[in-house]
């Protein structure tokens, strides 16, 4: 699914990943872990192709096709998603709006006929059920005026609607009460299968102990220094990085 | 246009035999005073950012009576359901344009005058409005009757077509009687090389009535379009305005309100796209005289290419006008390098025990929404476009009549769809 080999990245004037190494297959869920700044948001931006990242060796693969050039935009066409830390408040467009927008253009991409108001609303009325989600999110401005844990909700219901191959999570747990963790790890759990996959970036082991990963890489300075089972999450827990660091 | 071509044509118009002789000695007031004025410069601070250059550049005619035929711009383009619409071609009433209206008292400004018993100001401190009295050729005033509600929105189009270079004087009075409801557009397009439409438009509302006023400037790509409103409201009355224009090549529009009686509600609200080289400015006063009344200025300007825009806004809470509420808010969509924008919010305030806010943004699209919606797979166009769309969508909500919200937005769905790309 997704093969990051010897990647160097970072912004103009400072190089922030220094040689990653990592394969996520289908049906796999990796978990990276680190404190901040050590390059976990950047490696989630890289791959989702944000301006004014570069790279500057290595490759960048799905499905072993490399995706460097791609647009944000084909990115997402051809199944990379990424669940904000911070999602953006659009004001004046309405979410039902925007995610029929999303679904449509994924649709057409696909080959599949764009759906009508009626039909996106029988899709979307589900996903909202599942995330215990009012219909009145529906008719809110993008994020405007949501708290914390409804921006996070309204990034799983754009995973759950948009149906990505791969799911990057990008410390989706921070700004969450315990419900609105579990809500959201049960959206998550429910929708792995053996056909997609996840990488989950996170600080802190809390998300771990409702979603559990296959795999758990630690991030420290821009490289993977270490990489275990779910086991190694409690060892993070335990002893925190400082063992870690060379 | 110098004040010896001017003076040529002041020469013609009072001349024209088809003009009351009533009417004679307000023009001869009117352009004495203007003369005695002079043009304004750019010394001025109302005037500091207007490029009336453009106007100066070329010499204006006025019209004559056979240039009431519109050859050369399709009125279906301009069709809005469920209104009725008169026609002004030119300067002139095309009764074979426009729709009949019963029920209301329609009159030209003569009839008015005499209605009123009164003069048209001739003392006006806006040289443009002295200018449009000295050579008023056009427009009808409207008188609803106390009690009376109109269901129907009345429009007034302005159309300047095939006539090079030609000066239209629109004057508009508005009446609206105790208790009374009404919603008017004020509509101004045109297809010649050059023209220059300089109206004037006051409103007086009386006791607890209502008053809806959309003005739209579209299809003018070499019109200059100045327009001078004036505003007049008593108790609990309440003025609701929406100015939306785009394809103008040079546009003016001076507001002056006077909340003039306790709980008078003022709201003012607009949207400008510009492009090329265009400039459109607003340029507004909202006074408060008495207590208790609430105000609102709400403008943005989307801008592409070299084009400009103007904002200059005040709200004056005069002594007396305690408890005034009043909010001002003017923001600005850049789309480009070269496009420039003055804003120039403004507050003067003589009471003690007033709400007033003002504020004032201007920038580019917010690259992380750009990059979250295309994260969702919308391309790079669509992504602008929706965040245009959402920049500008609140005003359009404001509007109430649906056929004209859906012109508008039509409107707006296009000029996106052909610049915003």
């Amino acid at each position: 699914m997704l093969s990051i080999k010897n990647l160097y990245a970072g912004t103009e004037d400072k190089e922030i990943l220094k040689g990653i190494d990592l394969e996520v297959k289908a049906g796999e869920m990796h978990a990276i872990m680190g404190r901040n700044g050590s390059g976990k948001s950047t490696l989630s931006n890289v791959i989702t192709g944000r301006d004014n990242y570069l790279i500057s060796n290595g490759s960048l693969k799905l499905n072993s096709k490399s995706i460097t050039d791609w647009t944000p935009e084909k990115r997402s066409l051809e199944g990379i998603f990424m669940s904000f830390q911070y999602p953006v408040v659009i004001p004046g467009v309405n979410n039902t709006y925007f995610l029929k927008a999303a679904l449509n253009s994924k649709r057409k991409h696909e080959g599949k006929k764009e759906l009508d108001s009626a039909g996106f609303l029988k899709v979307i009325k589900e996903k909202l059920k599942e995330l215990d989600m009012d219909m009145k999110f529906l008719q809110r401005p993008v994020n405007q005026g949501f708290s914390g844990g409804e921006k996070k909700r309204n990034e799983i219901l754009q995973m759950l609607t948009l149906e990505p191959k791969l799911a990057i999570l990008d410390e989706t747990d921070s700004g969450l009460d315990i419900d609105a963790l579990k809500i959201i790890a049960d959206g998550v759990n429910n929708y792995r299968s053996k056909n997609n996959s996840f990488l989950v970036i996170t600080h802190y082991q809390r998300l771990l102990k409702y979603i559990k990963p296959d795999f758990i890489h630690v991030l420290i300075d821009g490289k993977i220094v270490k990489s275990g089972g779910k086991e190694l999450a409690l060892d993070l827990e335990e002893k925190g990085y400082n063992w870690l660091d060379s | 246009m110098n004040a010896s071509e001017l003076q040529i044509e002041f020469e013609k118009i009072i001349s024209r035999d088809y003009f009351s002789d009533k009417v004679k000695p307000i023009r001869e007031k009117a352009f004495e005073n203007f003369t005695s004025k002079g043009f304004p410069n750019k010394k001025l601070e109302d005037w500091r950012f207007t490029n009336l250059s453009r106007l100066y550049r070329n010499s204006f005619v006025i019209s004559n009576k056979n240039h009431n035929n519109p050859i050369g711009v399709n009125l279906k383009k301009f069709h809005i359901q469920d209104v009725y619409t008169i026609v002004f071609v030119n300067g002139h009433y095309n009764t074979k344009l426009s729709d009949k209206i019963n029920g209301v008292q329609l009159m030209t400004g003569l009839e008015y005058f005499e209605y009123k018993n009164t003069s048209t100001d001739c003392l006006s401190n806006c040289p443009f409005e002295l200018l449009n009295t000295a050579f008023m050729d056009s427009g009808l005033s409207i008188v609803i009757n106390k009690n009376q509600t109109l269901d129907k929105p009345i429009r007034f189009l302005f159309v300047a077509s095939d006539c090079e270079n030609i000066m239209i004087s629109p004057k508009i009075n508005i009446d609206c009687g105790e208790n009374s409801f009404f919603t008017f557009l004020n509509h101004f397009v045109g297809d010649s090389s050059h023209f220059f439409t300089n109206s004037s438009i006051s409103c007086s509302l009386e006791k607890n009535s209502s008053m809806r006023h959309i003005k739209i400037i579209s299809d003018s790509k070499n019109g200059i379009i100045f327009n001078k409103i004036n505003v007049q409201q008593k108790q609990n009355s309440r003025f609701d305005f929406l100015q939306f224009c785009y394809d103008s090549n040079l546009s003016r529009t001076k507001i002056e309100t006077r909340l003039d009686g306790e709980g008078a509600e003022c709201s003012l609200n607009g949207l400008s796209l510009s492009r090329k080289n265009q400039q459109l400015g607003t340029h507004i006063v909202t006074n408060h005289f008495t207590p208790n009344c609430w105000s609102n200025q709400n403008f943005k300007n989307i801008l592409l290419d070299n084009s400009s825009g103007i904002f200059n806004g005040k709200t004056v809470v005069h002594k007396h006008a305690q408890k005034t509420d009043s909010q001002q808010s003017n923001k600005n969509l850049i789309l480009s390098k070269n496009a420039l924008m003055n804003s120039n919010p403004q507050l003067e305030i003589y009471a003690d025990d007033v709400k007033c806010s003002h504020g004032s943004t201007t920038g580019a699209l917010d690259e992380d929404a750009l990059f979250y919606l295309r994260s969702r797979g919308l391309n790079l166009i669509e992504a602008k476009k929706l965040l245009i769309r959402g920049f500008a969508i609140e005003l359009f909500e404001e509007l109430k009549h649906e056929p004209t919200k859906n012109f508008i937005i039509d409107k707006f769905e296009s000029w996106l769809m052909n610049n915003a790309a």
